[in-house]
């Protein structure tokens, strides 16, 4: 079945797409978005870590494969509002080193922008949806910019506890810049601190697409459609330009929706997995791939998780699940002798019992009374620290779509990845400086968080670079192969950095949809 | 109403639709299993592992009804269900995952005890299994990996004890909802 043809079809109603939808929609553009999942609301995220799994990834399975299998069932999302439906809403910035990695260490390579193309996005980000934090206090580790709208969030005990140990082993800590309201803001209500943010905050108090570009994309007359999954999107005879996408609704019929621009906004693999299966006889290998590039460099972060129990209450469920304090000192690509990349560094978190990232996991070889002793334990005096790393772009590391299919008749994605020798270095520098850290804060126990090492923040595959020989997209998500098709979100990043990567999304998103706005007549004519 | 509005809608009571008596149910896990709520997918043996297996692992996780919240959870779609499963990539349908975890339990466990399943073996045998189970040292193991079968039973029984507002109460931790479940769970 065929829809009325629109200005822009969104694939992905998350952090990305909600973007482009809320800059094209207000620019007078008409916008659809297709989610594959259902059409969450605020009522719908109760607190529970139970019922949170709701928001969590379902669908068409990902394969996944190489010696550090990429894990995306607590980080990825379904449903409108994406992952950013329930992320932890921590708001570093990549700093300026961030950006010329090949210039300044000849390693990896450097993005086509600089810090000061993101900069000024970053703080219109700030402004539309809402971040507390101390600015000033940042920009000993990069350029001014705007102040935020709102004061830092209130401290814990939780977090303050490991204040002493960062001054003893010389790291700075700042207020956290987080995507959370500490005080009133734009209608939306303060945080009230009780730590459910990553199962969704109800209350709008955090900056989740419901409640920021999403519900201004609404407001300004884009349509969204849930349950609509997309398998590939369509191009003209010449293979020239996209003309739409194909997707499947509610019912699994099949429906085309016609449009003068496509974004895929629909996660760094899946955005590849839906351009290796949008092939033609113009695009032999997939669309905007004549390089073969897409689906390469995908990058995760991995983190060094410090904790500890101390001898006092420290209120551990009170807070957010965001950061209290961070730093950037060991931001530097050599801030660890014999390690390379970034590490960014945060403390201060409000935990729950159970889930991936729960009280009962710090102890995963407790079992039985020793565990029940732990939690009695860890009830009153457990707390933590963790230390994201960077990991390098290698080209191996890639999403493929396999032989296999699913219902709809897609081809499955499998995601392979391995680590290089970098990445358990900078890993173990930061839990010696971890540990260093709790017995100078005077933690009466204290423990890496050990076991694999994990894969956090899925980013790459769709790269940004200078040209069609080093890269998939321009700098703002703009093919080089086909111009009215973009890529929105973590996909195309060119390196990772090591901060969280969801403002910088924002950002960039933000930069490309104004982009596209401005050259529309060009772009889309 | 669809059946995941349905569910959503159901979430706000805190409890899951069990099946009594012909009719739905909302009822915590521990209720149902109280109440003699009958299996849905899993096999009385099955359920049986998975008691002992989870009793092992959690203190109180017989009681709190683990083996009717996962036979509950593989019984429903997978986009519905609640398990910690979801959210350690492992591939729907998870009734296969549990069956060839519980099947690789009872196996290794005959093998290593004459002819006796995990259930069957004493509270200090059964430590003993699991333990070598978490580290991937059972003899004769087959099946998905020990460490991960240890793994997301122990978060399963986790969930159920702990997880739970009671479970919450029973540690002195407030629960502090934003939405509150109006049963305790």
């Amino acid at each position: 079945m065929a829809n009325e043809k629109v200005d822009v079809v969104i694939v992905g109603a998350g952090a990305s797409g909600s973007t482009y939808a809320a800059v094209l929609a207000k620019a007078g553009k008409k916008v659809v978005i297709l989610e594959q999942g259902p059409d969450w609301q605020l009522s719908d995220l109760i607190s529970s870590d139970i019922w949170g799994r709701r928001i969590k990834p379902a669908g068409p399975p990902f394969l996944l494969e190489g010696k550090n299998p990429v894990s995306y069932g607590y980080q990825g999302g379904w449903g409108v509002g994406g992952a950013a439906l329930h992320y932890f809403a921590n708001f570093p910035r990549l700093l300026p080193n961030d950006f010329r990695i090949k210039s300044e260490h000849n390693r990896a390579h450097d993005w086509p922008i600089a810090y000061a193309d993101v900069a000024p996005f970053y703080d219109k980000v700030a402004t539309d949806v809402g971040v507390s934090g101390d600015a000033r206090s940042e920009e000993i580790w990069r350029p001014k910019g705007d102040p935020y709208p709102m004061p830092p969030m209130k401290t814990f005990r939780n977090g303050d506890i490991w204040l002493k140990g960062f001054e003893a082993v010389g790291i700075r800590m700042v207020p956290a810049a987080v995507g959370m309201n500490s005080t009133d803001y734009k209608g939306r209500p303060a945080c009230i601190y009780d730590g459910w943010c990553h199962i969704g905050c109800p209350i709008g108090a955090l900056a989740n697409p419901l409640v920021t570009y999403l519900a201004d994309a609404k407001k300004a007359g884009a349509q969204v459609r849930p349950w609509s999954n997309v398998t590939r999107v369509l191009t003209n005879a010449e293979g020239t330009k996209v003309t739409g996408v194909e997707y499947y609704d509610r019912k699994k019929e099949r429906q085309v929706q016609e449009a003068s621009v496509v974004v895929l906004a629909a996660w760094a693999a899946q955005n590849p997995r839906l351009l290796l299966n949008s092939t033609t006889d113009k695009h032999a290998k997939g669309l905007a791939n004549r390089n073969g590039l897409v689906g390469k460099f995908m990058m995760t972060h991995f983190s060094s998780g410090t904790l500890a129990i101390f001898d006092e209450d420290v209120q551990n469920y009170m807070g957010t699940t965001g950061a209290q304090f961070m730093s950037y000192d060991r931001y530097g690509k050599t801030a660890h002798k014999g390690a390379f990349g970034s590490s960014f560094i945060v403390a201060g978190t409000a935990i729950k019992t159970s889930d991936l990232g729960g009280m009962a996991n710090a102890r995963l070889d407790l079992f039985g009374p020793e565990l029940a002793q732990f939690m009695k334990r860890g009830a009153r005096g457990f707390t933590r620290i963790g230390a994201f790393g960077e990991e390098m772009p290698n080209i191996e590391n890639r999403i493929e779509v396999a032989s296999e299919k699913d219902e709809f008749g897609m081809p499955l994605g499998r995601i392979i990845h391995s680590y290089d020798d970098d990445v358990p270095k900078l890993w173990e520098a930061n839990f010696a400086e971890g540990l260093a850290i709790a017995k100078a804060a005077g933690a009466k126990e204290m423990w890496s968080g050990r076991g694999n090492i994990p894969t956090i923040h899925l980013m790459g595959g769709t790269i940004m670079g200078t040209g069609a020989e080093n890269s998939v997209v321009n700098s703002y998500g703009q093919t080089h192969e086909i111009p009215n098709l973009y890529m929105a979100g973590p996909g195309i990043f060119s390196t990772s950095g090591a901060s969280n990567p969801t403002y910088t999304i924002f950002a960039l998103s933000l930069r490309g949809a104004e982009q596209l706005a401005t050259k529309w007549s060009t772009v889309a004519g | 109403m669809h059946g995941i509005e349905r569910r959503a809608f159901m979430q706000g009571a805190g409890a899951l639709a069990f099946m009594v008596g012909g009719a739905e149910v909302l009822l915590t896990p521990g209720e149902a299993r109280a109440q003699g709520v009958p299996l849905r997918s899993l096999k009385p043996d099955e359920a049986e592992t998975i008691e002992a297996l989870g009793e092992t692992l959690v203190p109180d996780a017989r009681k709190a009804g683990i083996a009717n919240f996962i036979d509950h959870q593989v019984s429903i779609p997978a986009e519905e269900a609640l398990l910690e499963a979801r959210i350690l990539n492992v591939r729907p349908p998870y009734a296969n995952f549990y069956r060839a975890a519980l099947g690789a339990v009872d196996r290794a466990s005959q093998a290593l005890n004459n002819g006796r399943g995990f259930a069957q073996l004493n509270e200090a045998e059964q430590r003993s299994f699991v333990d070598a189970m978490r580290q991937n040292k059972v003899e004769g193991w087959q099946g998905p990996a020990g460490g991960f079968v240890y793994l997301l039973l122990r978060s399963d029984a986790v969930d159920v004890v702990y997880g739970t507002m009671e479970g919450y109460a029973a540690l002195g931790i407030p629960y502090m909802p934003h939405i509150a479940p109006t049963q305790r769970w």
